[in-house]
Formats: structure tokens, sequence, C-alpha cells
């Protein structure tokens, strides 16, 4: 079946995110801001890149004043792999769609069998 | 707003106690986030999108929830159908029904599981079992309480022997029903991709329709008005399954032949699931509307002349299997005797009709889904001679069988797809989508696709 190994368009962003700093460590507030995406769409999204091992996870150190402790993501080695992977192929499969301007995957192309 | 924020904030803290452990932080990131979030409304929806996500992490999990699901369904069944006076006769039924039937939802899983595999993927299948059991349990309570109430006067409905074999008959094809509907959602049956919804959908219509003209269920007089549309019905429904289901596995199986026999197949198996469905459905209506206004089920017979209410009924001979020794029913009793008479009685053909509903549907679907895939295949041939027996389908020689737009266009997309994926040049997509276009034979389009790898 040719379906792209690709990640959705909201798995992407959330991977250019973390990818534009890759060292820094950010929550979820400033990643739901820098990627426009609601909390219910980010975290499930969060949730599979760290079960997959591509992006650590922790709380942040020490109590802060005036406010809760942090849960800090940031890409792990494997996921700084991937995301720029991901974000290279995002990049080719425009320049094919802008070129084709076709209807490519549109279609499900697998014959099923009875 | 502040309050509503609060509420929303400690209900995403007591509901992450729901996440296995491993998830739970999550649930608890969310709720560290909520001072960034600016108050109002965007607060409020960051707040939705963690319970949205404690939602959909909880339904992942989803053995527990199957295993809640039933629990609740079971224990509902129990608290409905087990309560009964001990002077009512139908008590000790409803009991046994009950039992078992709570005992076969929780075994056939399992047994049905080892023979025909783990539940086929896709939505529809797991839809119908949940649908079934919803539908079983419905039906188990609505006739429960319908028993019961149609058997208050329990000294003149004494259960009988063979009245008793006549209910464990019923429900063992209850039972029946349960284990198919677990058979024909399983891996190994190899049902074409629509046959199901197909067969559910035109089955429910079905139902909606035979209710609508019978809401208390058709009357044990063969003269009842609306018995020539079952009639109708039982021929109509798996004809009209066994036709569609055995043109969708046509399309389905192509671009190889489906033979007339597994379009048989597929025909017999849609259509014993259209008129189970419809079967079932019907009788879960018709019990659950008894169940609910039995006061509003019409009489049944004609009180004889002058002899009040009820009397005819009684004089005319009764009810021979639940009144064996023709007991004299005391004349304050008549017209409750009457009522209860007729109230047990109703939906009772419903009920009868589950028990041969679902053969009906498997020859009549056999036939109509054989001579669909029958007259599909005779005109995809060049030759078009008789079938006999056919070779397996995919040792059909596919050479001589012409193309349809359909295949052209699936070729097309396999084509597209492989260019997206870098396997071809745009040259080389154009000038295979130009012979596509043009191609008379399905050997023409294989050779168009032959060089690229699926998937």
């Amino acid at each position: 079946v040719a379906r792209r190994s690709g990640s959705s368009a909201q798995t992407l962003s959330v991977l250019a995110s973390l990818e534009a700093d890759p060292t820094a460590w950010r929550h979820g507030y400033l990643l739901a801001t820098e990627t426009g995406l609601r909390s219910g769409t980010l975290y499930p999204v969060l949730i599979r890149l760290a079960e997959r091992g591509l992006v650590e996870a922790c709380w942040e150190d020490g109590q802060p004043a005036g406010r809760p402790r942090r849960h800090l993501y940031r890409l792990s080695s494997d996921g700084l792999a991937a995301a720029r992977a991901a974000l290279a192929e995002q990049v080719r499969l425009k320049h094919r769609h802008a070129a084709t301007a076709g209807r490519v995957g549109g279609r499900r192309v697998a014959a099923r069998g009875a | 707003m502040d309050r509503f924020t609060g509420v929303l904030a400690g209900l995403l803290g007591r509901s992450a106690v729901l996440l296995p452990a491993a998830r739970r932080e999550w649930a608890e990131a969310v709720l560290a986030e909520m001072g960034e979030v600016p108050a109002g409304s965007a607060r409020v929806a960051w707040l939705c999108g963690g319970l949205w996500l404690v939602a959909r992490e909880v339904a992942t999990v989803r053995r527990v929830i199957r295993v809640l699901a039933f629990a609740t369904g079971a224990v509902g069944l129990v608290w409905i159908g087990w309560p009964g006076a001990s002077s009512n006769s139908a008590t000790p039924l409803n009991r046994v029904y009950v039992t078992g039937t709570v005992v076969a939802l929780a075994v056939l899983p399992w047994v049905v599981r080892g023979h025909f595999g783990p539940v086929r993927s896709g939505w529809a299948p797991r839809a119908a079992r949940v649908g079934g059991y919803a539908m079983v349990l419905a039906l188990i309570a609505a006739k429960a309480v319908k028993d019961r109430y149609g058997s208050k006067l329990g000294a003149y409905f004494v259960i009988v022997p063979e009245f008793w074999v006549l209910e464990m008959v019923l429900l063992l094809v209850i039972v029946g029903y349960v284990a198919g509907l677990f058979i024909l959602t399983s891996e190994r049956i190899r049902l074409t991709r629509w046959g199901l919804p197909v067969g559910i959908g035109f089955g429910a219509v079905t139902a909606g329709m035979l209710y609508a003209l019978a809401p208390f269920g058709v009357g044990v007089d063969p003269d009842g008005p609306s018995l020539k549309w079952w009639g109708v019905a039982a021929l109509a429904l798996p004809v009209a399954t066994g036709l569609l289901v055995g043109q969708l596995a046509a399309r389905n199986t192509r671009p190889t032949v489906l033979t007339p026999e597994q379009g048989a197949l597929q025909g017999c198996l849609a259509a014993s699931c259209a008129t189970a469905t419809a079967a079932l459905l019907v009788a879960v209506l018709t019990s659950v509307t008894i169940a609910l206004f039995p006061h509003r089920v019409p009489l049944e017979g004609t009180p004889a002349a002058g002899g009040g209410p009820g009397a005819g009924y009684i004089a005319g001979g009764g009810c021979e299997t639940c009144d064996p020794v023709n007991t004299v029913i005391p004349p304050g009793l008549r017209h409750e005797y009457w009522v209860e008479i007729s109230v047990g009685q109703a939906g009772m053909a419903p009920l009868a009709f589950l028990s041969f509903a679902p053969f009906v549907g498997a020859g009549l679907g056999a036939f109509a889904g054989g001579f669909a895939s029958r007259s599909r295949g005779t005109r995809g041939r060049a030759g078009g001679g008789p079938h006999g027996p056919s070779p397996p389908a995919p040792s059909q020689p596919l050479g001589r069988l012409r193309a349809s737009d359909a295949d052209r266009e699936q070729v097309i997309g396999v084509l597209k797809a492989a260019f997206a994926q870098g396997r071809l040049t745009k040259g080389e997509l154009d000038a295979r989508v130009g012979h596509a276009f043009t191609s008379q034979t399905c050997a023409d389009l294989a050779a168009l696709t032959a060089d690229i790898a699926p998937g």
C-alpha cells in the first residue's frame, strides 16, 4: 500500500518546532503556541514521539516559586535525525506536489481481496 | 469563568487516575502548564484538550473498556431480569434466561476465537460486535419484563415441560446468534469489505419497516395484515443483499475473477447477516415496546357474545400449552387473565422468526451472490462460455479480460503513487498514464505496473 512512511502535518510541525533549537528544553504551552496546535492534539503527538524514543521528557528540577513544575521536552539524538529526515522529506514532497499538481496518494491503490 | 476553569482543572486532575501510571504524567503536564495559558477561553480550551487527551488514552485501553462495558451490561440484565415474585410462573424461566445469556456472552468470545481467530480489522466488525451484544442484552431484558407482566397470575400460567423445551430452544437460538455474530466478524471469515455494513444496514432498514407495520408484533393469526410483508421481506432482503455483495466482491477481487462459488459464499454470508440482523432487531424493538407499554398491547381474540371480556378466549380453548388442565378462571380474574395472556403471546412471532431467518438468508443469499458473480464473470470474458467447475480465482488468465475504466483508474493511481515515491520519472509517468487510457485488456494494464513493487 502506497502509504508514505512520513508523519502527519501535526507531528511534522511539532518536530519542526523542537528541531529549531534541539538542545533546549521546552514546555508544552510553548510548543502549542509555536505550532498553533491545541492541547488535545499536541499531547497525543508528544506521547507517541516519546514512546518511539524520539522525544525526551522530564519534569523541571526544583520547585519554582509561584507555579507548578513544568514537564519539559526535547528531541533525543534519534529524534533529531528522524526530525531532519522527515522535514527534508516534506520539502521534497512539496516540490513534487508543485510539479505534478496531481492528487497523488488520494486514491486507495491497494487491490483488496475478498 | 474562573470557577468553571477550576472545575475543569479538578476534573482533569481526578480523571488522570484512570490512566495507566506511565501515561498519568502527561495529564499532569497539561495541568502544570495551565498557569502559562492566558486565563479565559484559551485556558478552558487548554483544559478541554487535556480531558480529551485522557479520554483518548483511556479509550486505547480497549480490554479494560470491553470488560467494564460487558460487566455493566451483565449487571443491568441481572438487575432487570432476575427479580420476580415466587408466585409468578415466569420467574424461574427468566432466571434461566439471564444466567444462560450472561454465561454465553462471557464464554463464547473465547470459544469462537479459538476456532476462527480474533476480530477482523476495520470498524465494521467491531461495531457489529458491540451492537450485537447490546441487542442481545436488550432482548433478554425486555423479554423478561414482558413475560413477568404476562405471568402474574402464575397459578393459571403453569409452565408445562413442552413449554420449557420451546423456551430452551429459543435460548439456544439466541446463543447461536451470538456465536454467529462472532464467527461473521472473525478474521478467518473472508467476507468482502462492504459485506458486513451492507448486510447489517439492509437488515436494519428492513427491521425498521417491519416494526413500523406491527409495533407489538404480528399476531398469532396467520392472516394478520402485516404477515405478508414479512414474507416479502424474507424474500427481498436476502436477494438484494446477495446481489449487491456478490457485485461488490466481484469488484474487490479485480483484476482476478470471482468464481460463482466464491460469489455464492459471499452472498450467503452477507445475506444471512442481513436477515439475522433484521430478525434480531425486530424481536428487540417489539419486545422492548411490549415491555415498556404492556397496557397498550392489543387484546387477543374477541370475547364471546354476552360472556364478558376474556370469556370467549378461554371458552375457545385458551392457551393449550400453558393451561393444560383447562382451569376455570374465576370471573373476577378473567379480564386480568386476558390481558396477561395477550401480553405474554404478543411478540412471539418475531421471536419464532429468529430461529429460521438466518437460514432463509443464507439460502437465498447464496443463490443471489452466485448469480451476481456469474453474470459479471461471463460479461467480463471474451468467450463467455458456461462456467462449470472453475479453477480458483488467482489462476484465472487475466489476459483476455477487457479492462474497465475503474481498472484504468486503479492502475493510474498506482503509477502516481510510484511517481510520488520516486520510482518513476515524470516522463515515464506521463507515458504510462497515456498507455493506461488506451489499454484494452487487463494484461495490458498489468504490464504497466509489472515493474513497480507494491506499497
